[in-house]
């Protein structure tokens, strides 16, 4: 019997959520079909890929970064760089130097490099915060006031402080706000309705729901995606239909693999290209999940994601 | 017609000639294409844009905003309509203070206060204002008889992290008392003239534009916003004008509720416009009428308060004070009260402290009292149960048992630095405010030491409150009740489970009951228990209702179906994994083996727990097999469509004696037998199927007179 497909799309599809403004805009979600699922229908937004850079350079420590910066000073040229990468879809600005518990720069110098940032490129702009809610919510606060008119993602607003961000964020300054949860649907679920509840309207709203590079868990990661999906699409699940986001450099340039250096295991040959195996075997995966765009660190990775993307789409 | 109405009206009036007067005027001097706005804002005239929709760009534009405020003033006689006439008396105010930036560039250069408050001040004021960081806003105007008490006021507010705005000559009275003032010390001068209120107004109002997403135009939304969220209340001082008068109607008719300083005796309207005369009273008073909670952000005591402290054991030689059941009486108790009971933050310690030579043993009796508009006797457990941990928090505090069964000892470090029982009380204040706030409006705390004293209200009123409960929880049935409760705690890792919690049948880890279940809701409105109403019962011996399983199906994500409740072999419900027990069918005799966590040996099934749970969790459902809580072994509704507790054949011995006298109670009322649990086998009897039937038929198990299971 010849084989006869069927396609199968869904009639409630993932929201569109579009970050930036002018002609690189870019909008992510939109899909009435499972991650990928093209043979079911044309996939509205293929999947995005952003590259991260850092307020503190410590990524200019990887050989590869470093020569894509070379004859840059500061962070506004090496925006300009990151702009002309090969498949670079945005730029997620990462404030890791605002931590508390590390050099603690206040939300004021992070605007400015922000705005240093901004008028540097056109891509649409992800903005990450340092990790600690408190400081995230000051910061962000400042920032998006600095970004007022880039239409910016901010990853992200948490439970201890979905409030505060929401609050200046989404309302104040009419920005899009990421939710980030750990690695659970419930949890993932209730933090979109306390967002919506606070007047964050839905369709500003993406959302983390945990992260993990291959080998650590992903396997949680991957059936938390795979459930919102399932529940967005086949239960028409309003409040579980924003796009993904997932910021995957800081998980696959962390672990093991990727840390050890070749004198330490020569048998694994150079620690660079270790960490780009996790991080593209990692935004591939995430992707196949149903990311809707993810943040990765190395030129190598957004080349080979990108194209990825591309062959999985078109 | 009233006092009342025809001071607002009379105000409303005059506000209202004064404007169209000034309109008059600034059209003549400056022609009708003269623009007017405020500084650095993108809502033009905030009250009049935000209620009609209407955007004031030019002087010509205000004519037929005049208009509109004067229809507003119906003069009936009718409170409702009073206030509307308010609501043109802040119109009013707004065309006045909008007049004064045309043709200057900062009217208010030469003034104390600010006047208008521009947009980026309210993004920035707004996120505060939504988390709670600033609980409330104060709007304090006139001029005060009493500048000191008036100053007093508001440095009470500005400790508390209210926002106050000034209006009047109170801004002089204030400043003069060395009040710091500037929006960094949440103290804000707004201006002399009355209509400077205005200001505080377009706060609001943008901040319902802004934050609310409300659409101009939308006035009903916007009252509800303003009323709703914007924990806006007035404080005037001094004798009032009608024009003040008529401002505050405005105030109420945007929810925000007006306290004075004058007798207005029966003018008053409760809720909304009320007298407070002695200044001490003023703050407390304000705070009540809109609701407004403050938190306490650190908890004033001594020593450190952290989960971290909960393990630490305090040996005899390390202890200071020792309060014990065994050698004295003690008890601790929440309870509820009315409003007018208790006073907040009211901790009181009646007898001797622990000062002295150690080892100091006292009697305690720990009262903490509680009052709140969404309060429920059933929470009184929940909240009480929560003391052991409080008290475990405190550095240098050991808690043992519950009720009247305590043991608490405070060692020799704490007590040098400086903790005493009032500390105990303070972190007790603290965390119910901080933990329960969304049920708890009022908590006071009083610790009783005076031996007399505390058998006393032991035997009056904590055993009889104690008795009273137990009672409720006994006499609390499935049948009674019209609310179930879904669980789905476990769902992080069990993705598909989904317990359903009802009076008789505790959650399968045992931890949450439906007492539980439903003070979760409460406090966490969106959290894992959401409530399933007994609806739709499609059989009652086994326990399906429609309305159940519809939960199941929504919350379990598609996964699971149906469920019964009281069913082992049809549709029985799912198991994460964390269950305490579990049940499954013994084919030999027809009847059902239990074997709880703890037990490691074999059971007459040929599995240990372990192999059995590997089948039972998971959120699957397997017939015939079922995890539970150990409570629910005794209940009426256990297993009850296959015929009930008289199933059970064998239980680790462990299990039998703890759940022992229930069950024979259970099997008692039930069948009328007595000592069932003697007819139950376990591993010291047996651990062999066919030894166990001989062992059942010799003690003459129901079991062995019932229809076959399968």
């Amino acid at each position: 019997m010849p084989f006869k497909s069927t396609p199968q799309p869904f009639k409630a599809a993932i929201n569109a959520v579009t970050i930036g403004v002018g002609d690189k805009a870019m909008t992510i979600g939109g899909e009435n079909v499972l991650p990928l699922y093209t043979f079911d229908a044309p996939i509205a937004n293929p999947p995005k890929v952003g590259f991260e850079i850092t307020d503190t350079g410590l990524e200019l420590a990887i050989p590869g970064i470093a020569a894509l910066y070379e004859g840059t000073s500061t962070i506004g040229e090496r925006a300009k760089k990151a702009e002309t990468l090969e498949g670079v879809d945005f730029i997620s600005l990462k404030f890791a130097g605002a931590d508390p518990n590390g050099e603690n720069k206040s939300a004021e110098d992070c605007a400015a490099v922000a705005k240093e940032v901004a008028s540097a490129t056109s891509l649409p702009i992800v903005v990450e915060g340092c990790g600690n809610a408190e400081k995230d919510a000051a910061l962000f606060e400042k920032v998006a006031d600095a970004l007022a008119d880039r239409n910016v993602l901010f990853m992200s607003a948490k439970e201890e402080n979905y409030k505060a961000v929401g609050a200046a964020v989404g309302l104040a300054y009419g920005q899009k706000v990421g939710a980030e949860s750990s690695v659970d649907i419930n949890l993932a679920k209730q933090l979109n309705v306390l967002l919506s509840q606070l007047g964050v309207k839905n369709e500003n709203i993406a959302i983390n729901p945990g992260s993990a590079a291959v080998g650590y868990g992903f396997e949680y990661v991957a059936s938390t995606m795979e459930r919102i999906k399932a529940a967005a699409l086949s239960q028409n699940d309003t409040s579980l239909q924003m796009p993904i986001v997932t910021p995957v450099a800081s998980e696959a340039f962390n672990v093991k693999e990727a840390v050890v250096s070749e004198e330490d295991m020569p048998e694994w040959g150079p620690a660079e290209q270790r960490g780009i195996d996790m991080e593209i075997s990692t935004a591939v995966s995430a992707i196949t999940y149903g990311s809707n765009a993810v943040i990765l660190r190395h030129p190598e990775s957004v080349k080979t994601v990108s194209s990825f993307v591309k062959a999985m789409t078109e | 017609m009233s006092v009342l109405t025809d001071l607002i009206y009379a105000g409303s009036d005059a506000v209202a000639g004064l404007t169209e007067g000034l309109v008059n005027d600034a059209i003549k001097q400056y022609g009708a294409e003269k623009t007017i706005a405020f500084p650095d804002t993108a809502y033009f005239l905030p009250t009049i844009y935000a209620a009609t929709g209407v955007k004031v760009k030019t002087l010509g534009d205000l004519p037929a905003c005049v208009d509109v405020l004067k229809s507003l003033i119906s003069k009936k006689e009718d409170l409702g309509e009073a206030l509307n006439a308010g609501l043109a008396t802040a119109v009013g105010a707004e065309i006045i203070e909008a007049l004064k930036y045309v043709g200057k560039e900062d009217p208010y250069a030469e003034e104390t206060g600010i006047g208008f408050v521009p947009d980026p001040v309210i993004r920035s004021l707004g996120v505060p204002l939504v988390t709670g960081d600033i609980p409330g806003v104060a709007v304090v105007l006139g001029k005060s008889e009493d500048a000191s008490a008036a100053a007093d006021i508001v440095k009470d507010y500005q400790s508390k992290g209210i926002l106050t705005f000034l209006v009047g000559d109170i801004i002089d009275q204030i400043a003069d008392a060395g009040v710091k003032m500037g929006l960094e010390f949440r103290v804000v001068p707004l201006g002399h003239d009355v209509t400077a209120v205005t200001h505080a107004v377009t706060v609001a109002i943008r901040a319902a534009l802004i934050f609310g997403n409300i659409t101009p135009g939308d006035l009903p939304g916007l009252l509800a916003y303003t009323k709703e969220r914007v924990l806006a209340f007035v404080n005037t001082f001094g004798a009032l004008s009608e024009i003040v008068v008529s401002a505050g109607a405005g105030a109420i008719a945007l929810g925000f509720p007006v306290i004075v300083d004058i007798d207005l005796a029966e003018n008053q309207v409760p809720g909304a416009l009320e007298s407070v005369l002695d200044h001490k009273e003023t703050v407390k008073h304000s705070l009540n009428l809109r609701g407004i909670k403050i938190k306490l952000k650190e908890i004033p005591i001594p020593v450190a308060f952290a989960a971290a402290f909960e393990g630490e054991i305090i040996r005899k030689n390390d202890m200071h004070a020792e309060f014990s059941s065994q050698k004295n009486p003690a008890f601790e108790l929440v309870a509820m009260r009315d409003e007018n009971e208790i006073e907040d933050h009211k901790l009181t310690l009646v007898g001797p402290d622990i000062d002295g030579e150690a080892p100091v043993g006292l009697p305690l009796g720990i009262v903490v009292e509680i009052y709140g508009a969404k309060m429920q006797p059933d929470f009184e457990p929940v909240i009480e149960r929560k003391l052991h941990h409080w008290l475990n928090y405190i550095e240098g505090v050991m808690h043992t048992g519950q009720r009247n069964l305590i043991h608490i000892r405070i060692n020799k470090e704490a007590y040098e630095k400086g903790l005493r029982l009032k500390d105990l009380a303070e972190a007790l204040y603290c965390m119910v405010m901080d933990e329960f706030d969304s049920v708890v409006d009022k908590c006071q705390v009083t610790l009783y030491t005076e031996k007399d004293t505390v058998q006393q209200l032991l035997d009056t009123v904590a055993v009889p409150r104690y008795d009273a409960r137990d009672e409720r929880l006994n006499s609390m049935n499935d049948e009674s009740c019209d609310t179930f409760y879904s669980c789905i705690l476990c769902q992080s890792f069990a993705p598909s489970h989904v317990c359903i919690i009802t009076p008789e049948r505790l959650g399968l880890c045992g931890a949450v009951s439906w007492l539980d279940a439903k003070a979760t809701k409460e406090l966490t409105p969106l959290g894992p228990c959401q409530p399933v109403p007994k609806e739709g019962c499609l059989d009652e011996t086994k326990g399906i209702y429609t309305e159940v399983n519809k939960a199941v199906e929504t919350a379990s994500q598609g996964m699971v179906h149906n469920v019964t409740l009281y069913s082992l072999m049809q549709d029985p419900m799912t198991s994460c994994g964390c269950f305490e027990c579990i049940c499954g069918i013994e084919p030999f005799s027809n009847g059902v083996i239990i074997v709880n966590r703890e037990y490691k040996g074999m059971t007459p099934l040929g599995m240990s727990f372990g192999e059995l749970a590997s089948m039972t969790g998971g959120g699957v459902q397997t017939p015939g097999f079922m995890g539970h809580g150990r409570h629910f072994i005794s209940s009426k509704k256990f297993i009850s469509a296959e015929g009930g507790v008289e199933r059970i054949v064998w239980m680790p011995k462990e299990l039998k004696d703890a759940v022992g006298d229930k069950l024979n109670a259970t099997a008692k009322e039930l069948y009328g037998i007595d000592n069932f649990i003697d007819m139950i086998g376990d591993e010291t009897i047996t651990e062999d199927p066919e030894a166990l039937l001989n062992f059942l038929t010799e003690k003459g198990h129901p079991v062995l007179n019932l229809a076959p299971l399968m």
